[in-house]
């Protein structure tokens, strides 16, 4: 789960790597984990008696303007925590060390396993108004009628590459595998480390759907990965400077980390692969045990204004739900088209993955084989 | 390494010599009292856990839980297939990255203890100061050198020892690279006390009767310093099996380690009865690999002092 970047404008920091992999390095949330779910309760701000909020989050996933903003009209402020995967999340919910917090920012790929698990509490919406932000991330498969999410931010899983490097236009998953396979582009290629990621080019090039998929379908399609896996240079983070100065010229990404290379060499070019590609959302959720929940809708009905919308756009580099936030950014900003992944995203060629634990396993595990095949 | 603090009555009992071992009650009382301390630390944070991870190994897996019981299924998925080669390739990662890390190791070592003369604390201060600081920043350091037109291409290009640009980061050689970097200083230091405790006169002897240089280091040196050699494996072999950050910052992600595989299994599939059953694998190899040293180091009590 590499494919946010956090990218502030005109951040002249080395954004070599997301905040997902960066945190997972430090290899501290398993035993933190372990050590929390011996000892419920102990770690978080008091939360009895109105006026706090504890916010689960990716780090960095706020923009601090805005939170600085909001505890000075509401006299809250929030208390944020952070957390560097889904699976930590969902973790940290599931034991008795989840009891306190209010706010939870959860992918779209986890939604649907966090709230059969009756780990959070519909949304109620008469609370809230969701007709300012963009239809189209509404609705969605993975949580129909958002019941229990709000889409925050989002973006799309795509291809950055060296048009002159590589040689050829990329337009589809297929012409990225036959891309990949050449000499002088193998070998400098970038693949995601998450399993539906790198499956899923060839599952959609079949026509399959990677939420419906068998395990032997899974496994068929992983073995097409896991041919290419020799041309693979790295599943790790993707660094943007690696694009820049030609270590890489073909990599699956994200718009946010491509728009990051393309600042540094604008001969790169991005775009989203067809016949499918992914869309993931980051969605505020509340936990079933929230305590603060008057705060909680309070704080949501904030967030959604536009303005806060455009100062969080600004700061995380991905772009937020409201509709038509194109139009709304600061004329200056550089490359804006590729914040929404390209001109002409179109929606419905983009698909959502859903944690389902029949397959999950099938495809981490197949994952494991492919990056394991890509140096032996 | 002990796991149980041991109460020596014969150390640093404030006006008692090496013979007076028998202590007043209050005062054992006492020690006991201080020892309790860490030993109660240790089993709660230490070996609780890992009773968790042993009883969790023979359990089934539900997603994100466990249900207790006693199968041997997830030792036959760890000790199979894709899992047991995984297995056996990070045992033979971390005894060649531990081997070429002794090898770079001795000779420093050496020369510090024998021909460093009034430097050789210095020199142990440069080697030593560097592993004080935060190990990710060391090990992204080498990110740094080792990309497209950093410092090492620059270098070797200027040198004319490499052509154009390099390309090591993401390789196998990055990795072994930062694993030899980062287990360096450990496997100097017990290589140092060693050899430095070897009394020059042995050197001397062995000279006047007639053995060359290399017939001393040989027959002298080498065997007075087993103890120290085996230390410097244990000390860096044994975190090399579990290493999964050099891999992942130096190496792409590339051949997974068994690192990466437990920390999957825990974090990503949520299946902690697997993850469980290969960490428990792990510390098997790690315990035979300590008790086949631990027979080595026994020499250290016949280094004379």
């Amino acid at each position: 789960m590499t494919r946010h970047l956090l990218l502030p404008q005109g951040s002249a920091k080395r954004t070599g790597f997301s905040r997902r992999s960066m945190l997972g390095l430090l290899g501290a949330a398993p035993a933190a984990l372990a050590i929390q779910s011996a000892f419920p309760g102990s770690a978080l701000a008091e939360s009895a008696g109105g006026g706090a909020l504890n916010v689960f989050s990716w780090p960095n996933y706020f923009s601090n303007d805005s939170l600085a903003e909001y505890a000075r009209k509401s006299g809250v402020t929030p208390n944020i925590t952070s957390y560097d995967s889904n699976e930590t999340l969902f973790a940290k919910l599931n034991s008795p060390a989840g009891a306190d917090f209010d706010l939870v920012i959860p992918s779209s790929s986890w939604i649907k396993q966090m709230a059969d698990r009756g780990l959070l509490q519909e949304i109620d919406h008469s609370r809230l108004n969701l007709a300012s932000l963009d239809q189209s991330l509404l609705n969605r498969d993975y949580d129909p009628g958002n019941k229990y999410s709000i889409p925050k931010d989002w973006g799309v899983l795509g291809v950055v590459y060296d048009p002159e490097a590589v040689g050829a236009e990329i337009k589809t998953w297929q012409d990225f595998l036959d891309a990949g396979a050449k000499p002088g582009v193998s070998g400098k290629v970038r693949l995601s480390d998450s399993g539906w990621e790198t499956i899923g080019m060839s599952l959609w090039t079949h026509g399959k759907d990677w939420n419906k998929a068998t395990e032997a379908e899974i496994r068929a399609a992983g073995e097409e990965i896991k041919a290419f896996a020799k041309h693979v240079k790295t599943f790790a983070g993707l660094d943007p400077n690696q694009l820049a100065n030609g270590a890489i010229v073909l990599a699956q990404t994200n718009q946010g980390t491509a728009r990051a290379a393309i600042a540094l060499n604008p001969k790169l070019k991005f775009v989203v692969p067809g016949p499918m590609s992914e869309l993931w959302v980051d969605n505020y959720a509340i936990p079933a045990k929230a305590p603060n929940l008057d705060q909680v809708y309070d704080f949501l009905a904030y967030q959604l204004e536009p303005e806060v919308q455009i100062s969080e756009t600004q700061y995380i580099g991905f772009p937020a739900a409201l509709a038509g936030l194109r139009d709304k950014l600061p004329a200056d900003t550089k490359n804006v088209d590729l914040i929404f992944g390209g001109k002409d995203l179109d929606f419905d060629k983009l698909t959502s993955f859903v944690v389902d634990p029949a397959t999950i396993g099938v495809y981490l595990e197949v994952q494991t084989e492919i990056q394991a095949a890509a140096g032996g | 390494m002990s796991a149980n603090p041991p109460i020596d009555a014969t150390v640093a009992h404030p006006g008692g010599g090496r013979a007076n071992a028998r202590r007043a009650a209050p005062a054992r009382w006492v020690d006991h009292g201080f020892a309790a301390v860490p030993t109660l630390w240790l089993a709660l944070f230490f070996l609780a856990p890992l009773g968790f991870t042993v009883v969790y190994s023979f359990g089934n897996s539900l997603f994100g839980a466990v249900e207790l019981g006693l199968t041997l299924k997830n030792y036959q998925t760890a000790l199979s297939g894709f899992y047991l080669t995984t297995f056996l390739r990070t045992v033979q990662f971390a005894v060649t990255a531990s081997a070429l890390c002794l090898i770079v190791a001795f000779p420093v070592a050496y020369f510090i203890a024998r021909k460093a003369g009034r430097f050789r604390t210095l020199a142990l201060v440069l080697i030593l100061v560097p592993y004080f600081s935060s190990f990710l920043v060391r090990v992204m350091s080498w990110q740094i050198l080792l990309a497209r037109g950093g410092v090492i291409e620059t270098i070797l290009n200027f040198l004319h020892l490499h052509d154009g640009p390099l390309d090591l980061l993401d390789t196998k050689t990055a990795v072994f690279i930062g694993m030899v970097y980062t287990y360096l200083p450990i496997a100097i230091v017990p290589l140092f006390v060693v050899l430095d405790r070897i009394p020059g006169p042995l050197l001397e002897a062995s000279r006047d009767l007639g053995a060359s240089r290399w017939q001393t280091f040989y027959a002298v040196t080498l065997p007075l310093a087993r103890p120290g050699i085996a230390t410097a494996v244990l000390l860096t072999a044994v975190p090399m099996l579990g290493e999964m950050v050099i891999p992942r910052l130096l190496g792409g992600s590339r051949g997974v380690l068994m690192g990466q595989a437990i920390q999957s299994q825990y974090m990503q599939s949520q299946n902690y009865a697997l993850g469980s059953a290969m960490a428990v694998l792990v510390l098997i190899a790690v315990a035979i690999l300590v008790a086949a040293l631990a027979r080595l180091t026994k020499g250290f009590a016949t280094v004379p002092a």
